[in-house]
């Protein structure tokens, strides 16, 4: 099994626009703890969860516990999404007469804890643990547990039980967000080190200064810590917790409060606040605007690629592109499935396998086999029927699913059916052989020829341009709709790979901002861009969206 | 004189052998409750969880949660005085589909001032008022060992939360073995006209002494054992209001809050007469040596003595 990372993806992206919808028409509730932990719960509901939303009380059910129950909108949204009640339910969030309370509660099946007074959830999980144990099931426990919650000391008394009773099926998570109600938890109680000054930034950034896993190791637990917001290290510590054996584990998960809003991001104001409801439409588009970095190796020194894929893991890539090349459908050769076997055991960033090759039906298994988390074919080399028998082979292996259309093909139409399931759509810039080409400019008017008829039979997956991506045009490609960016040259090309990425970062950030403020114009013109410009009050932020505001001559 | 907490361990072995569901839980005080022999028994069964109450109580309930029925005892003030928003938030609260609450029984001993030596710190007095406002859980006072045993088997079997407080002392023998106890259900010890009195836990012996004495001057008074405080047996204390016309009720907890509380909300709303609480007078307890702690409970009135004198002169009040 594959990690299915676009369904993933998607599936997170649903439940943060449900908890914006939900808590905007109650006019409060706690966005930002439900989005420091949305990929978490993303994980555990698309992947490792075993549950059925037709019987909630399945007994050999895993078991969700979310301690930190204020953040019960992400719980909510999460379950919508699959499956155990109507979206729409969530219109009644925290009013009267509905399932959906304020914190998370028994009255709505499927939830497993009455959270809320913080600091009890480990205690209750270690209790449904230890049943577990006694009635010899394999179910798992996993639990979620915030930093602020952390200052309660039952938490540490639960802490301690887990270890003696050797509870290892229990895998708790700390959304190490550094924020709770009334500021940086470093300041309020510190689980790291205290916080001098306003900016939590270098404390995030320096993991010397982190102590809360020494904590918890010395409390006697498994402990793994990841950056929480990156779903193949949430899937690979998932795993590694449940083959420990004797001690339960404890993922310490560094997260960014209000991930995804650059407002709520980092802003303890966004603790328990919900946002109006006329810069709802901006933050759904800054939803759907999230990017992907994916360098592609080959342009990289080709009898080295290991180093290559050492360099993307430094650079902290979205994942990896592989351009395998037969020389038959494109002149050049570069790797086959082996050599993909070769690196996969080098990191867990996802392999995006772009296969540019003759016959794909017929090799598709192998690249599967290899380690590939997304895999895409060309329409030059598949129709109808060997498409579907590809599509239906990478969905039952959980691999997502992509499509490619050279320069000079449009979408075929056989292929609309296939739109509202394909994952990824390769729109090639450059005729597909060989790096170092200049992109194609024909390829922006081409964009708005496929947004269209994208739009028009749902296709709902990622648009990853290919070709030429370099800093000058990343921003305009990133408007005309692209949402992956595989960089050659610009990338693998250069000196200091992370600063390429970061670069990259910039750049599809700032022509974000651009898009959010024309939204913020078109739906309420020059007050909603003042707006939109007020909240964002952390850091440099709104410095630097003012800047382009003025460019863009609103202010 | 028989001791509740060996009579509590002796009923948690039998019915941990007829429900293998039931667990123990305990929070360092597993020997002086006698729990421990529970855990010699079965000992995957019995976790200690040290020092560590809400911890005890939130484990509990996850247990609970899975079809375990635990029984999480130490001493009362470390239980309900300690840990009120874990037993309300993990155990009372949480309801699964149709039933009210998690099936975990909270059980204590050393309530009152009865804990002597160790002093006003470790008196509980508030237990049965913080108990008793939480929905869901219903409330037990047994004033033996044939109450403590009836009553912990009674638990294992009816679903829901439930909190029992025994005393530390050893207490005389008041019912029979064929005594029936249901919840919400008081029991007549004594019948009588004149007065009720109505008594929990170590003051049953003193209102039935106090009843004898007032016998030999004429006064008919008659005893009810109101060991269920929460539910109250309304129908019980109505039909005293009417047929005694006046109640003295008796019990080693605040008179704010507790069962004297409790009677006089179930009376006034049915058949109000004249009440008198006799309990701790809102003040705390303090040390006493075991032989001293009758002077205790006398600098609070709670007597057999003074129960006959609070009859004497609440009759005198009947409307």
């Amino acid at each position: 099994m594959r990690l299915n990372y676009y369904q993933i993806k998607k599936n997170i992206l649903r439940a943060r626009k449900l908890v914006v919808k939900a808590t905007t028409l109650a006019g409060s509730g706690h966005p930002g703890g439900s989005f420091s932990m949305a990929e978490i719960l993303g994980c555990l509901f698309s992947k490792h969860l075993k549950f059925d939303p037709q019987n909630p009380q399945w007994e050999d059910r895993d078991r969700l516990v979310l301690s930190k129950g204020h953040a019960a909108p992400g719980l909510f949204s999460n379950m919508a999404v699959v499956g155990y009640f109507q979206e729409s339910e969530l219109d009644t969030l925290r009013k009267f007469g509905s399932r959906l309370q304020g914190h998370p509660d028994l009255k709505c099946p499927g939830v497993e804890f009455c959270g809320g007074s913080l600091g009890t959830g480990l205690s209750y999980s270690v209790g449904i643990a230890l049943a577990a144990k006694l009635d010899s099931k394999d179910y798992h426990v996993y639990t979620i547990i915030g930093d602020g919650e952390s200052d309660e000391g039952q938490i540490w008394e639960a802490a301690m039980t887990a270890a003696k009773y050797k509870v290892d099926n229990l895998t708790a998570f700390l959304d190490r967000n550094f924020i709770q109600q009334d500021s940086y938890t470093e300041q309020v109680m510190p689980l790291d080190e205290k916080l001098e000054g306003d900016d939590i930034s270098e404390m995030w950034k320096d993991a010397s200064r982190w102590k809360t896993g020494d904590k918890w190791r010395s409390f006697g637990w498994n402990v793994i810590e990841i950056a929480g917001h990156r779903v193949e290290q949430i899937d690979a510590a998932i795993t590694k917790a449940n083959t420990t054996k004797g001690v339960p584990t404890m993922i310490i998960s560094r997260t960014v409060k209000g991930k995804s809003i650059e407002h709520m991001e980092d802003n303890p104001e966004w603790h328990g606040k919900a946002p109006d409801s006329d810069v709802v439409p901006i933050i759904n588009l800054e939803l759907d605007s999230q990017f992907m970095i994916a360098p592609s190796i080959i342009a990289g020194d080709m009898t080295h690629l290991e180093n290559e894929i050492k360099r993307c893991i430094s650079g902290r890539a979205n994942y990896i592109h592989l351009d395998v090349m037969d020389g038959q459908f494109v002149p050049n050769k570069t790797f086959d499935h082996t050599k993909i076997k070769e690196l996969r055991p080098l990191t867990i960033i996802p392999f995006d396998s772009h296969l540019m090759i003759n016959e794909p039906v017929k090799h598709v298994r192998d690249y599967i086999d290899a380690g590939s988390d997304i895999i895409t074919v060309h329409a030059e080399v598949t129709d109808e029927f060997s498409f579907g028998e590809i599509h239906d082979l990478l969905k039952q292996n959980q691999v997502s699913v992509g499509f490619a259309i050279n320069p000079d093909t449009e979408l075929p139409e056989w292929s609309y059916k296939f739109l509202p399931t394909i994952d990824q759509l390769i729109v090639m810039s450059v005729v597909p052989g060989k790096s170092g080409q200049k992109y194609i400019e024909g390829t922006h008017a081409k964009m708005a020829r496929l947004n269209s008829v994208l739009k028009e039979h749902h296709f709902s997956g990622y648009i990853e341009a290919d070709g030429g991506v370099n800093l000058e045009n990343i921003g305009s490609i990133f408007a005309d709709g692209a949402r992956v960016f595989v960089g050659g040259g610009a990338i693998i090309g250069q000196q200091d790979v992370r600063i390429a990425i970061r670069d990259f970062r910039d750049m599809v950030l700032k022509s974000r901002r651009r898009i959010l403020l024309d939204k913020a114009y078109e739906i309420g013109g020059i007050d909603l861009v003042n707006k939109w410009i007020g909240l964002h009050v952390v850091g440099e932020k709104q410095e630097q969206i003012k800047k382009i505001a003025q460019e863009a001559g609103y202010i | 004189m028989t001791d509740m907490r060996s009579e509590y361990s002796k009923s948690l072995i039998q019915v941990g052998k007829e429900n293998l569901n039931v667990v123990v839980l305990g929070a360092d005080t597993t020997n002086s409750l006698k729990t421990s022999a529970f855990g010699k028994e079965f000992p995957d069964r019995f976790f200690n969880v040290g020092i560590a109450e809400a911890n005890l109580v939130t484990i509990s309930a996850g247990l609970a949660f899975s079809g375990k029925i635990p029984f999480a005892s130490t001493y009362a003030i470390f239980l309900p005085g300690r840990a009120v928003d874990q037993i309300r938030n993990n155990i009372a609260y949480p309801s699964p589909s149709n039933k009210k609450g998690l099936n975990v029984k909270l059980i204590s001993s050393h309530g009152g001032l009865t804990v002597g030596p160790d002093g006003g710190s470790h008196q509980q007095i508030e237990d049965i008022a913080i108990m008793r406002v939480i929905p869901n859980f219903r409330v037990f006072i047994p004033s033996d060992t044939v109450a403590v045993s009836k009553l912990t088997q009674l638990m294992a079997k009816e679903y829901g939360p439930f909190y029992m407080r025994m005393a530390r002392s050893k207490t005389p023998l008041i019912h029979s073995e064929s005594q029936d106890f249901q919840i919400g259900k008081g029991i007549t010890l004594r019948d009588g006209s004149d007065c009720t009195i109505v008594a929990c836990g170590i003051t049953v012996r003193m209102a039935l002494e106090a009843a004898e004495s007032l016998q030999l001057e004429g006064i008919s008074c008659r005893v009810l054992d109101m060991f269920s405080i929460k539910p109250i047996d309304n129908e019980i204390l109505e039909k005293a209001a009417r047929e005694t016309g006046c109640i003295v009720t008796a019990e080693e907890h605040n008179i704010i809050g507790g069962m004297g509380s409790a009677v006089a909300e179930s009376v006034s709303e049915s058949y109000p007469v004249p009440i008198k609480r006799i309990g701790a007078q809102d003040m705390f307890g303090e040390s006493a040596r075991d032989n001293e702690v009758p002077l205790l409970l006398e600098k609070h009135g709670i007597t057999s003595f003074n129960i006959a004198k609070q009859v004497k002169e609440i009759r005198s009040k009947k409307l």
